[in-house]
């Protein structure tokens, strides 16, 4: 078989690839090997920048007024869509509405997310913790869109609660296109961002402490008030910014479940590029969400804490 | 209703509304597709696959579910080393403006979504390549990774500096090092990101309205545009496959790293 000018022996085929590689990997200097760490780091930083390119596009749109015999934005610059923006009554109504939203949907979503988190964790059945498990990732991994449209076979004209109704010998309810049914589609979709943020601070409150406070004669009532709840506060803070700032920014429930009647801040700024065509005006008002944004969170992290939100570990 | 009992009934009785809340759009979509009438209603006309044969047969469906499958494995593709790569450097490397630099990487979250999705809009359009359907896919891997980079930095605290050091002692160069001793600890963490981040390009909505057009239209643009018209049961077994999918990523997710990882604790 083998003749005598092949070599009898090879090393493994993956050693030669590896071999290989290395020698190309030594071409990176030794002396920069403190360098290695940012070049781990580029492709990322890249692919950020894109959202900040974009983001000083807007920013510069936002200063220039729209020229309306052509369409186009001025050369000049301009405060004028802030103005504008500002001036504004619908888009007043617009703000506070989303702000109003943001705000009772992390109330409901906290109030109904704690249990089920706790629940989870504390079950000494692993098959309920499965199934609590599953039933939070399914719909976290079934989009936006597919969900609301559940909801409007449930709620809408001819669905599933008005047949019911009608049924009963009631006049139908008009149960979409309205503000409660964009804030139950908001609820359910924050749910599983609110459990799967409060579950780790769940299971980092030893059960032992809970004990200890019922064996000091506490009820199970003022052991959450006074001993769960105080120590689940970083993971409380952390969902509950995560859920105000995604409710304050989402655009598919109030458009799905609002039909036009519940337009939230990025409703708007669909509307201003594309409806009525003025992008000057979207950029503007796509800066102020960006502003209130960071405004609120950045109060609620000197009140309160980043909470679980910004890591301290990880430190070489 | 402050005994042992009492916090059961109180807590339980949450936990299956919420439970209620989170599974009846899903169980209603499922019931929905297997209509044999044109229109969804209560009681359904009658039971059969029809709208799912016809799914078959629509072109514009099944291009749409191609191209969202593109789009979302070009993501998966470009976030596993982006992702896994910055992950490392911020946990394993000596790096300085480590918190700025976090900060930053944090953006793809801080920056609303339309924001996001508009800006890259205008990005593309002036590099001339808005319209085309590998762009999407970037923009998708822009606003969600750090979805990759949290879940590789979940798994790099767990790993033990020394192994590193014992391997490099034992005579391994250092790719080699870091080919068989860190890429293998961290794995766990680079599938569930990578599947994280492959599901939610599946999902994304808003981001993928801005960059694609009626010619490159993208699965859930094109549930959106639908729903806008008239409740058909073609679009309940069109969300049907999302239902399936979505089973299927919970499943593989729990096979492979298991679900109880998302309870640990830092």
């Amino acid at each position: 078989m083998s003749s005598s000018d092949t070599p009898s022996f090879q090393y493994p085929l993956s050693w030669r690839i590896l071999d290989r590689a290395e020698s190309v990997a030594g071409l990176w200097p030794g002396r920069w090997s403190s360098l290695t760490g940012y070049l781990f780091l580029v492709p990322a930083l890249l692919l950020v920048f894109v959202l900040v390119i974009g983001l000083v596009y807007i920013f510069d749109y936002s200063l220039h007024e729209l020229d309306l015999s052509t369409y186009r934005l001025k050369d000049a610059f301009s405060l004028v869509n802030y103005q504008a923006a500002l001036k504004s009554v619908t888009y007043r109504i617009v703000v506070l509405r989303s702000l109003g939203a943001s705000a009772i949907v992390t109330l409901i979503t906290m109030v109904l997310a704690f249990p089920y988190a706790y629940v989870m964790v504390r079950t000494r059945s692993s098959f309920t913790r499965k199934f609590l498990l599953i039933s939070l990732f399914l719909p976290f991994f079934i989009g936006q869109v597919v969900r609301a449209y559940g909801w409007l076979i449930i709620l809408g004209k001819e669905g599933l609660l008005n047949t019911f109704i009608t049924s009963l010998g009631l006049p139908p309810v008009k149960l979409i296109y309205n503000y409660p049914a964009v804030i139950l589609g908001l609820v359910q979709y924050m749910l599983p961002f609110a459990v799967l943020l409060l579950a780790p601070a769940v299971t980092s409150i030893s059960e032992d402490i809970e004990l200890a406070s019922e064996g000091l004669g506490a009820n199970w009532v003022q052991t959450f008030r006074h001993v769960v709840l105080p120590l689940a506060r970083p993971g409380l803070i952390g969902a509950g910014v995560v859920v105000f700032t995604l409710t304050l920014t989402d655009f598919a429930m109030p458009e799905i479940l609002g039909g036009g009647t519940t337009d939230f801040i990025a409703n708007s700024i669909y509307d201003g590029f594309f409806q009525i065509s003025n992008p000057g005006l979207g950029a503007a008002l796509s800066m102020i969400l960006v502003t209130l944004g960071s405004v609120i969170v950045t109060v609620v992290f000197f009140l309160a804490g980043t909470g679980t939100l910004v890591s301290t570990e990880g430190t070489p | 209703m402050t005994g042992a009992r009492g916090k059961t009934i109180v807590l339980w009785s949450i936990v299956w509304f919420n439970l209620i809340a989170l599974s009846l759009p899903t169980i209603i979509i499922l019931g929905a597709s297997f209509t044999s009438g044109d229109i969804v209603r209560f009681p359904p006309d009658g039971l059969s696959l029809k709208w799912y044969a016809r799914l078959w047969l629509l072109d514009d469906f099944k291009d749409a579910f191609l191209r969202t499958l593109y789009v979302s494995v070009i993501c998966t593709i470009v976030s596993i080393p982006a992702g896994t790569l910055a992950a490392l450097a911020l946990t394993r490397y000596r790096i300085r403006f480590r918190t700025a630099i976090q900060v930053y990487l944090l953006l793809p979250f801080t920056i609303p979504l339309v924001v996001s999705g508009l800006g890259m809009m205008i990005v593309f359009g002036e590099v001339r390549i808005l319209g085309q359907l590998w762009p999407v896919g970037i923009g998708l891997c822009c606003i969600n990774l750090p979805f990759m980079m949290w879940a590789v930095s979940a798994t790099v605290n767990a790993l033990d500096n020394n192994l590193e050091n014992a391997a490099a002692n034992c005579g391994a160069p250092p790719l080699q090092a870091f080919l068989t001793v860190t890429l293998p600890a961290v794995m766990p963490g680079v599938i569930t990101g990578a599947l994280l981040m492959f599901i939610l390009a599946f999902n994304e909505f808003l981001v993928s309205l801005f960059l694609t057009d009626a010619r490159i239209v993208t699965l859930p643009v094109s549930i959106y545009n639908s729903i806008r018209s008239v409740i058909t049961p073609d679009l309940a077994a069109v969300s049907v496959v999302y239902i399936v999918i979505a089973l299927f990523a919970v499943w593989l997710l729990d096979r492979l790293v298991g679900l109880e990882l998302f309870l640990k604790s830092k």
